[in-house]
């Protein structure tokens, strides 16, 4: 993820990334480094809207949304990325809107369906790092299985009523996968909808 | 995690390898756990059997197998529950007995009684041979629930000298032992 001469800093994005370029931690070349990356995001939903509006305002260069969902107002209370206005449009739609919104420098990659077993592994040999804010049990089996067998390293979490996870697994270099950790699913009637 | 995912782009900081968080809102309370590696992972292990995506959808359907009793709402739950008091004494007397934590890893790694044995509830068929039918087995979980079914499974299976610990690992740190940590 070394920035290459394409990646260099434009005077614009210097003034816009000025509080992170000024951290040492960070500068002209850690902002290089966001913008040569492409994070690959599953779910526009509550762990999402926050995951992509963040990358955006970030600088992260590119930026795929996976989601076949479309915004209904009982999402509104935590899926902030989207609107009252937006009720009923697909979530990767009003997302995009949102973060080119906050941020027109980078390129939001939409895709208005489901992340399958037939798409997943092609989808995420594009991109650099995965995020998983996807809400049920399926997904994240595919997810933690598709990142493992592409080489991706990946960034769970869940949430559950108050609660929540998270974790980042990257099994190639050091540390387990989400299998490691929960080999089974719950029984599906324990499974809340 | 778009912290973490920052993190991970930039080479900084130390990230989320290895450590689970686990975030309370309710307490607002943050706590991370070390996670490792299981060397029999399907996925990632050293004999790994999942080399190709599968159908999540079956994989995800499991049941329960059907009960072919009673359930363990319909065990006479007080004939068998044991206080946290009671279980405390019993294991500071020294006298034999088993104790069997039927939560899972994650759980484990994060308090546990001694001297239990990790047992989960998800794998607890595969570990009913290992056990003797002539010890007093004592079984605790998070809150009381499922071990009150893994005790209707070891009935099933012929034992008899077999305790739940009422109220879980939970009731105990409130009640015997305020210095665990909860979650
Ligand atoms: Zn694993």
């Amino acid at each position: 993820m070394s920035a290459s001469n394409g990646n260099r800093l434009t005077p614009e994005e210097i003034n816009r990334y000025s509080r992170h370029v000024t951290l040492p931690e960070v500068g002209v070349s850690g902002q290089e480094k966001l913008k040569a990356a492409s994070v690959l995001s599953i779910g526009a939903g509550g762990l999402g809207s926050p995951i992509g509006i963040y990358l955006a305002a970030t600088g992260v260069g590119r930026i795929g949304v996976v989601d076949d969902d479309v915004v209904d107002i009982s999402n509104l209370n935590r899926q902030i990325a989207h609107s009252t206005e937006s009720a009923g449009q697909p979530k990767v739609e009003t997302i995009r809107k949102r973060m080119l919104e906050i941020n027109p420098l980078i390129r939001v990659d939409i895709y208005n369906t489901r992340l399958t077993r037939e798409n997943a592994l092609e989808l995420f040999s594009q991109y650099d790092i995965i995020v998983d804010g996807s809400d049920n049990f399926q997904t994240r089996y595919l997810v933690n299985d598709a990142a493992y067998l592409t080489g991706k390293p990946l960034i769970y979490g869940s949430i559950f009523r108050f609660e929540g996870q998270m974790s980042v697994f990257h099994p190639h270099r050091e540390g387990p996968c989400y299998r490691c950790l929960y080999s089974n699913p719950p029984p599906a009637s324990l499974v809340p909808s | 995690m778009a912290t973490e995912t920052i993190k991970l782009i930039l080479g900084q900081g130390e990230p989320l390898i290895g450590r689970l968080m686990l975030y309370d809102s309710l307490r607002m309370q943050f706590r991370d756990v070390r996670i490792r590696k299981d060397p029999n992972c399907e996925l990632c292990g050293e004999n790994p059997s999942i080399t190709e995506l599968i159908d999540y959808e079956a994989f995800c359907a499991v049941e329960l197998p059907a009960p072919s009793g009673q359930s363990p709402e319909e065990l006479d739950a007080a004939a068998v529950e044991i206080s946290a008091a009671d279980l405390k004494s019993i294991i500071e007397s020294g006298q034999s007995m088993t104790l069997l934590d039927v939560r899972e890893p994650h759980e484990w790694e994060i308090n546990r009684i001694d001297p239990a044995r990790l047992t989960p509830l998800s794998k607890f068929e595969q570990f009913i041979s290992e056990l003797n039918r002539e010890d007093e087995i004592y079984l605790y979980c998070y809150k009381g629930k499922r071990s009150l079914t893994a005790l209707k499974q070891l009935q099933e299976h012929g034992f008899k000298n077999l305790h739940s610990l009422a109220g879980g690992i939970d009731k105990w740190a409130e009640e015997v032992d305020p210095s665990m940590p909860r979650y």
